[in-house]
């Protein structure tokens, strides 16, 4: 008996059903909204239910998303403003000597941890000592080689010394990284300090569901509030539920359900989409923007004229600007992202699309040869590029699009690029670090300040490798000039050396500029007063409530 | 016919455990044995291969403390090796982890510091509630299905054995991500989010037992129509049997066997369905721990999740060894 | 059951003599696996355009006329894309198939004839294998190997081995029992001779729909693989790293996700109805 005769036609007929309802879903859902401008009537308590991304294996350390939780439960010694300035947090008031070297904070007094431990002095020394020997390798070389020793002078002063003056410390030490933790805490099992670190801030760990949630409960006895804060006392609301959501569809729609009241990253597709239903704040991620490294110790890329061809050799900011939908910005300055102070915006107008330019270069560089299919050779050899990436954690599935659209076009001068998509086991376990496994590979950095720069293009010696430096760009010039400018004694003069590094960065084309690296959330309009910290975008919930 | 049946079996084979006699208890201690052993296999298998990926554990670890993808020094690694037991040769790490496993230890987690076992255990629950509810109910569709349109005329068996092929060649994702969107977006009837409760299971649950369904549907479709043109059905229903009573009673009954059989396998294909639909509709469970503990080189977690899912096999071949003997009668004898 | 009877060995050879009448039931399955075969061994015959052509200008556009599937957020159009990727998609399928039924083979009838402690042995060999469902396998052997099209095969191959070697082996079992084996043997048939034209042709004809069954869902399996990041390296147009691609502009621009889900499902049915077909004639011919 023939029963597949209508197989296609019953396939036909559920898919055009299916298509139908999809379709019909294209016009956009409806957010779940309250008419804004009704009784603006604050309702106090409350839940918060955020709809995060990604879950960490600890909820204090050295990575952004351990930083984006610890914001909300622990405080650091100073915060950054919107406009850059330094303003006070547990640390009121602050003096720094004449040379430079010696940073004196006053504490608040009074402040306690929520395990009762009193937030003092010797505390705060414990905590930058805990730092340097390795209790987070992110605060670690954000402080080195610069920090010496933290002393308590006495119960509510702490005295923290220098090697050589670095302008951009208390930048640094804004970030959720140097969060206060109570040293009694600290002194657990590291089982313990994984799951539930102990600060002063606004909110403690309730409990950690892992795979699902951390549930985050008001701190009542909350007085360490920053400058910054937009009301002063304890949070306003009772808990916040901070849901683990990987699935970007499944994260939008639960907002769009009302099943969240926050989510983060809005998937750049939902761009419009969102901005008409909620609330949606964008943060550019100051530091290191997404940019390519290009290998200059092994391989094509030592000849700086390859570089620069390919810098010329691809539309870049036009393949931006259609592969996130406008929504991501064009970064040029490969070293420094836009939101970063210091950032040098003539830097960033180079290279751009030209590939007359390019293909002249490569001419001169020897490159004249073409095989078969249409990439260059020189000498029997073709002109590969491999080019690893990391799928998934670093470039999403716009940003693979974004690659492969280069691709295309740097086929057309003559490159041969390898797209090699790295799982994340292979990204962890280091697989495409050394010199000779790689041609190009784009990476990002966080950091608040221009001091990236040092973490990144400080040259790589024996004696003192630096894993970081991944174009493995060693230039004497350019680290004194990075230097000059970590020791600077005032912003102008800092701003000054750091654009120079950013020139050589770029004139060398040591890497090539693709994009800001950008992060987002999506409020529900009955909720107010969730803000992005600047140092690094984490979402604060010290001051949101409700409305009804 | 089946009280004739009944009537004339032994009563002894009808419980064929009733006087455990020494060879069956031999036989019983045999399986458990077998079935530590594969178990141990398992393990052993998983821990070595995973000492195959390219790359240092002490490296990966300290990648994923900080979220970035550098090397290290041998300064900065040392104390990792040291605290994890890397620099002990292979052979004492190996024969630790299985010395652990005897003890009921399963290790610790290299990322999480807490024990495999706190590791896996809580989320362990809600994969084992959607992988059993989904082959429930994986069954349950493919049975009324069966009923409803075998053999009753050429356009309904057409259409059921159609809809088989059909929701058999559905991938799961992509069945799960059209429900989401269709019935918990725009037709809100289930959550978006659905966690572990009840309602917020039914989506994930239909996700994978939509698609396993239609391939156990199209097997036993097959064995059932040919077991109603028997000859015994015949004389069942010449006996005045109605049409349902002899689908349900006898049909049914003589064609699941080889279901059943692909009911073993088919939990492991819903074990690698369920991180899929944990991850679509933000659900807890085995996968996604699964997933972050290869990315991030966890072998003691990764090497627990295979000894978990071998057990899982174990016992769900002992059910299905059971359920055969309740189904087939001449099983049973032997 | 019926009477001794003595099935026609090599009925798979005389497949040829079977004369299968091209119904619609038939034929429209047929069709598109012909259709398919042609995209992955030419692909140039069904579209003119390449999978790689970007064009900023004419992105994300809906189906129509000169686009049947609509464009993707680089411009590029969706259907030659997807016929471009039946190469690989078909290749996984097979691949995977071929490489899983090889192994069941070896294992199922060495298992099924043999018996005694090698059978003993063997099965423990597939208990131990069972605990490797093919999503762990797939994470295990990328972690070593790294993403890319053969070890997606070997993943995918290893993973369902188990189930068709068990499947395999309870036929010998059965077959090895029937009547008109024992009366071969009683004949005085040599062994080889015996396997060789009666059991195996007997053992495998319920399983030629497993196989196409196996095809499908090989394909299938493959497109979960790319959802969790296991996929292919760009810019290959895999179905599975389609499929991927299309899941966040499922509300936006629908016909990223649906058009190459649909091509999916309409290909492991066609082949699953053919296969069916195919076992449903061998059947016919063998009684």
């Amino acid at each position: 008996m023939i029963r597949s005769r209508f197989a296609p036609l019953a396939a036909g007929a559920s898919a055009v059903i299916l298509s139908a309802l999809i379709a019909g879903c294209s016009s956009g859902a409806t957010g779940a909204t309250t008419a804004s401008g009704d009784s603006s009537a604050i309702a106090q308590g409350g839940t918060i239910v955020y709809g995060h991304e990604q879950e960490p294996p600890c909820l204090y350390g050295g990575w952004l998303q351990q930083a984006y939780i610890d914001r909300n439960i622990l405080d650091s010694l100073v915060t950054e403003a919107n406009n850059g300035s330094i303003e006070p947090w547990l640390a009121t008031s602050w003096t720094v000597s004449g040379n430079g070297l010696v940073y004196t904070f006053h504490l608040k007094p009074g402040v306690k941890f929520t395990d009762g431990t009193p937030l003092n002095a010797a505390a705060v020394a414990y905590n930058f000592n805990y730092w340097e020997k390795g209790g987070n390798s992110t605060a670690q070389v954000s402080m080195d080689p610069y920090y010496k020793s933290a002393t308590a002078v006495n119960a509510t002063t702490v005295q923290v010394t220098l090697n050589k003056p670095y302008l951009p410390l208390l930048t640094m030490i804004s970030q959720a990284y140097f969060g206060i933790q109570s040293p009694t805490a600290l002194k657990r099992s590291a089982a313990a300090n994984c799951d539930d670190p102990v600060g002063s801030g606004a909110f403690t760990v309730k409990q950690w569901i892992h795979g699902q949630e951390v549930i985050l409960v008001k701190n009542p006895d909350y007085t360490s509030w920053p400058a910054t804060a937009l009301h002063k006392g304890p949070a306003i609301v009772n808990e916040v539920d901070w849901k683990f959501l990987p699935d970007a569809v499944e994260r939008y729609e639960s907002l769009v359900t009302g099943e969240t009241n926050v989510i983060y990253d809005v998937p750049t597709v939902d761009w419009s989409n969102a901005k008409a239903n909620f609330q949606v704040t964008q943060y550019i991620t100051p530091g290191k923007p997404v940019s390519i490294y290009l290998n200059t110790s092994e391989g094509i890329f030592t000849d700086a004229r390859l570089r620069q061809a390919f810098a010329y050799g691809a539309d870049r900011e036009a393949d931006v600007q259609a592969a996130f939908h406008g929504v991501i910005p064009y970064e040029g300055n490969p070293s420094v992202s836009r939101a970063t102070p210091g950032y040098d915006a003539a830097v960033a107008g180079a290279y751009p699309y030209d590939p007359a330019k390019a293909n002249q270069l490569l001419n001169e560089a020897g490159w004249t040869g073409r095989d078969a299919a249409g990439y260059r050779t020189k000498d029997g050899k073709e002109l590969d590029v491999r080019f690893p990436y990391p799928a998934g954690s670093v470039v999403t599935s716009e940003g693979t699009s974004l690659l492969e659209t280069l691709q295309q076009q740097w086929k057309q001068i003559g490159f041969n690029v390898q797209l090699i998509p790295e799982t994340q086991a292979q990204t962890f376990a280091g697989a495409y670090s050394t010199p000779n496994s790689y041609d190009a590979q784009p990476w990002y950095w966080t950091s608040p300040s221009a001091a990236i720069l040092w973490i990144v293009w400080r040259p790589s010696t024996k004696a003192d490798p630096n894993y970081s430096n991944s174009s493995f760009y060693n230039n004497n010039q350019l680290s004194a000039l990075i230097q000059e400018g970590n020791t600077a004694a005032t912003t102008p003069a800092a701003d000054q050396y750091y654009g120079q590094a950013q020139a050589i960065i770029q004139d060398q084309a040591a890497a090539v500029g693709l994009y800001d690296q950008t992060m987002s959330i999506a409020v529900a309009k009955n909720l107010h007063d969730v803000w992005l910290e600047k140092s690094q975008g984490e979402p604060v919930f010290e001051d949101a409530y409700f409305t009804k | 016919m089946s009280q004739v049946a009944e009537a004339t079996v032994p009563v002894a084979s009808r419980r064929p455990a009733a006087r455990p006699s020494a060879r069956t208890a031999r036989l019983i201690l045999v399986k458990i044995v077998s079935a530590i052993l594969v178990l141990v296999a398992a393990a052993s298998v998983t821990f070595f291969a995973q000492l195959l990926v390219p790359g240092s554990r002490a490296v990966a670890i300290l990648n994923q403390q900080t979220g970035r993808a550098q090397l290290w020094t041998p300064a900065q690694l040392a104390p990792v090796n040291h605290e994890f037991g890397f620099d002990k040769p292979l052979i004492v790490q190996y024969l630790d982890y299985v010395g652990g496993l005897f003890r009921g230890n399963l290790g610790t987690s290299y990322t999480q510091y807490r024990p495999v076992t706190q590791v896996i255990g809580a989320e362990l629950l809600p994969s084992l509630e959607l992988t059993a509810a989904s082959l429930v109910a994986a069954w349950v569709l493919a049975i009324a299905a069966i009923l409803l349109t075998a053999k009753r005329g050429r356009f309904f068996s057409a259409l059921g054995s159609t809809w088989e092929a059909l929701t058999a060649s559905l991938p799961t994702y992509w069945v799960g991500v059209v429900l989401l969107v269709v019935f918990a977006v725009e037709i809100r009837i289930f959550p978006v989010i659905g966690g572990t409760s009840a309602w917020g299971t039914v989506l994930p649950v239909l996700t994978l037992a939509i698609p396993l369904a239609g391939f156990l549907g199209q097997v036993t479709r097959d064995e059932f129509e040919k077991v109603l043109d028997q000859p015994f059905i015949t004389t069942a229903r010449t006996r005045g049997m109605g049409d349902t009573a002899v689908r349900l009673k006898h049909a049914l009954r003589h064609s699941v066997l080889p279901a059943i059989t692909l009911s073993g396998w088919a939990m492991g294909a819903l074990i690698s369905g369920a991180v899929i639909a944990e991850n679509v509709y933000g659900r807890p469970g085995i996968g996604q721990v699964l997933v972050n503990a290869v990315n991030t080189r966890d072998v003691p977690t990764v090497s627990g999740i295979v000894l978990v899912v071998a057990g899982v096999y174990v016992i769900a071949n002992l059910l299905v060894d059971i359920a055969y003997a309740l189904v087939d009668p001449r099983l049973r004898a032997s | 059951m019926s009477s001794i009877s003595f099935p026609r060995a090599g009925a798979l050879a005389r497949l040829g003599s079977l004369r299968i009448p091209v119904r619609p039931g038939t034929a429209v399955p047929l069709l598109i696996v012909l259709l398919v075969t042609v995209a992955a061994i030419a692909p140039g015959v069904l579209t003119h355009r390449s999978p790689t052509a970007i064009d900023i200008e004419h992105t994300l556009l809906p189906p129509s006329l000169s686009h049947p599937f609509g464009t993707d957020d680089a411009g590029r159009d969706l259907y030659t894309r997807v016929v471009y990727g039946a190469r690989e998609s078909l290749g996984i399928g097979l691949g995977a198939t071929g490489l899983a039924m090889s192994i069941a083979l070896l294992l199922g009838f060495i298992a099924g004839l043999a018996g005694g402690l090698v059978d003993v042995v063997i099965n423990r060999i597939l208990e131990v294998a069972f605990a490797f469902p093919v999503l762990l396998l797939a994470l295990l052997l990328i972690a070593i190997y790294g993403p890319s099209l053969t070890t997606e095969i070997v993943a995918v191959g290893i993973g369902s081995a188990p189930g068709y070697a068990r499947m395999v082996r309870g036929q010998v079992l059965n077959v090895r029992k029937a009547a008109y084996v024992e009366a071969a043997a009683a004949l005085g048939h040599r062994r080889h001779a015996v396997v060789r034209r009666h059991l195996f042709p007997n053992a495998m004809r319920p399983l030629v729909a497993m196989i196409t069954l196996g095809v499908g869902q090989s394909i299938v399996w493959a497109s979960g693989l790319a959802f969790l990041g296991l996929g292919v390296a760009p810019p290959s147009p895999e179905w599975g790293a389609l499929l991927d691609y299309g899941r966040e502009y499922i509300t936006t621009s629908w016909w990223l996700e649906i058009m190459p889900g649909l091509v999916i499902v309409l290909v492991a049915l066609s082949v699953t109805a053919l296969g069916r077909t195919l076992q449903h004639r061998l059947e016919g011919a063998a009684r």
